[in-house]
């Protein structure tokens, strides 16, 4: 049974690497050189353009490092792309989508409650927004055959423009591979750190107090656990916050077969506050219906590098 | 009524998602004891000796109170006795448990106060000397164990209920076969399966041995 998606994985692998464009960085990551935001008097803002620029890692491609990975020993070699350093906010998403669903409000907090075809909307009208081309078809007129959910109601077809340099959502060979810490990986259970205290918001301690023992819902809503502002802890080997933990990040593949142009849930990946902590193993691979949403499901962008 | 059940619903749930406050011997019913309430009310539980639990409750919001085991079995069969059973209200005496990989939280209800549950009708299963109506229902964008989940619950819950105060079986291979030959098929991680005293706006007692 392992083999088969092994070969799907390396099929996956290689062509993403033939739809990326492969501009090396100086070392494993580089920050990424974004056009400065100008401002409503079209003038620079220095903050944001600090902000701006600082805001996305460039992924330096290449076979997976980490051993952990589901990806390790594989053929197959990742292009460069650019990462958000952080999951997206909820000023990001109010500034692009104009209403904020998040059931746990904050500017710096990460948006949750979006499924994802919210998600891929969101990628196109901010590609849109900041002059790039939208990375998405979207046909909201049809149903996705390929889509075998008994649960999704709304089965979007979206198909992609490989070549675009719009935002899009990882996948999920990138989201692993770029949380695993890419070429400068130190094979850690979750992203960054075998602590996970260390790097990630979770159920134990995003709440009031710290909590101990086994996972158990109702400690975890009575401590009133919840989403905490991105980039709050220390970031993996890349510069990348909040991989494993705070909220779920939507993946672009379908679940099971990552090569299939069908199924019937997609991959989320990283955990968030909800969860157990062993779903907040890099490795772990969590799926969710795309119409599904919740205060723990949110995401981070991507781009072609 | 829907939204009693409903609450029922996420209460259960919530519960079942627990892991085991207490540990001990691996097969007797000793090895898992919850106890859990949202603060409503007043809710005094003992975990007693061997897989003996009680519980009083008054004017409370949601409660859960039960002993079982951490893993769960498709062939256990489950004893107890409620020496006690006698809810004011709603409230629920009923095996459950859950499983991951399908993620399926299932109950088998013996004994329930004013709201018997429902769901959507599959068939019925004959058991332990009663007749059980086995229902599904589903719980969509739900807390679960792995994150938000959409869900199924599966139910048996008994035509009549059952008498109290002496020594009774489920025997839940025979739900576990009844379910799945209405292609209703558990997960094949096992977690804690739990025989329970819950309710819900209510008052009432319970004093149940489960081994």
């Amino acid at each position: 049974m392992r083999k088969p998606i092994l070969f799907l994985l390396i099929a996956a692998m290689v062509m993403i690497s033939a739809c990326s464009q492969d501009k090396p960085g100086k070392t494993g990551q580089t920050e990424s050189k974004e056009s400065p935001v100008a401002t409503s008097t079209g003038t620079t803002d220095k903050t944001e353009k600090t902000d701006k620029m600082t805001n996305f890692v460039l992924v330096k491609g290449g076979i997976f490092k980490n051993t952990k990975s589901n990806y390790y020993g594989l053929n197959g070699t990742l292009s460069n792309f650019y990462m958000g350093k952080y999951e997206v906010t909820q000023k990001e998403w109010t500034e692009v989508m104009g209403t904020n669903p998040s059931q746990f409000k904050g500017d710096d907090l990460p948006v949750e409650m979006v499924s994802w075809y919210d998600v891929i909307e969101y990628c196109n009208n901010r590609s849109i927004k900041e002059g790039y081309k939208p990375f998405y078809n979207i046909d909201k007129n049809r149903k996705d055959p390929n889509n075998k959910s008994e649960n999704d109601d709304i089965k979007w077809i979206i198909t992609v423009n490989t070549e675009a340099n719009g935002y899009r959502l990882p996948t999920e060979a990138e989201w692993e591979y770029a949380a695993g810490g890419g070429q400068m990986s130190k094979s850690y259970t979750y992203s960054g750190s075998n602590n996970p205290d260390e790097v990630e918001w979770y159920w134990r301690n995003a709440g009031v107090k710290a909590l101990s023992g086994d996972w158990n819902w109702p400690a975890i809503e009575n401590n009133h656990v919840q989403t905490k502002p991105v980039g709050g802890k220390t970031p993996n080997e890349i510069g990348l916050y909040d991989m494993s933990g705070n909220v779920r990040e939507w993946c672009w593949n379908w679940y099971g077969d990552l090569n299939s142009d069908s199924g019937s849930l997609r991959v989320v990946k990283g955990g968030g506050w909800i969860g157990d902590i062993s779903s907040s193993e890099t490795a772990f691979r969590g799926k969710f219906e795309a119409n599904g949403f919740g205060p723990d499901q949110g995401f981070r962008v991507t781009r072609n590098g | 009524m829907f939204k009693i059940k409903k609450k029922i619903a996420v209460t259960l749930l919530a519960a079942s998602m627990s892991i085991g406050l207490f540990a001990a011997s691996a097969n007797a019913a000793t090895d898992y004891w919850q106890n859990w309430t949202d603060g409503g009310g007043t809710v005094n539980a003992t975990n007693g000796s061997g897989g003996n639990y009680s519980v009083s409750w008054s004017n409370t919001g949601n409660f859960v109170v039960g002993k079982g085991w951490g893993t769960g079995s498709a062939s256990r069969v489950i004893n107890y006795n409620a020496g006690v059973f006698a809810p004011s209200g709603n409230g629920y005496l009923t095996l459950y448990g859950w499983t991951r990989n399908s993620l399926i939280e299932y109950y088998v209800v013996d004994s329930w106060g004013t709201y018997r549950p429902t769901g959507s009708f599959k068939g019925t299963v004959s058991s332990d000397g009663g007749t059980y109506d086995i229902y599904t229902t589903q719980r969509v964008n739900q807390p679960s164990i792995d994150g938000t989940a959409t869900f199924t619950q599966f139910w048996s819950v008994r035509q009549s209920k059952r008498a109290t105060g002496s020594n009774v079986a489920i025997t839940f291979s025979n739900h576990v076969n009844a379910w799945k030959s209405k292609g209703m098929n558990l997960g094949s991680s096992w977690s804690y399966q739990v025989l329970a005293t819950e309710g819900y706006q209510s008052s009432g007692s319970s004093n149940v041995t489960v081994w």
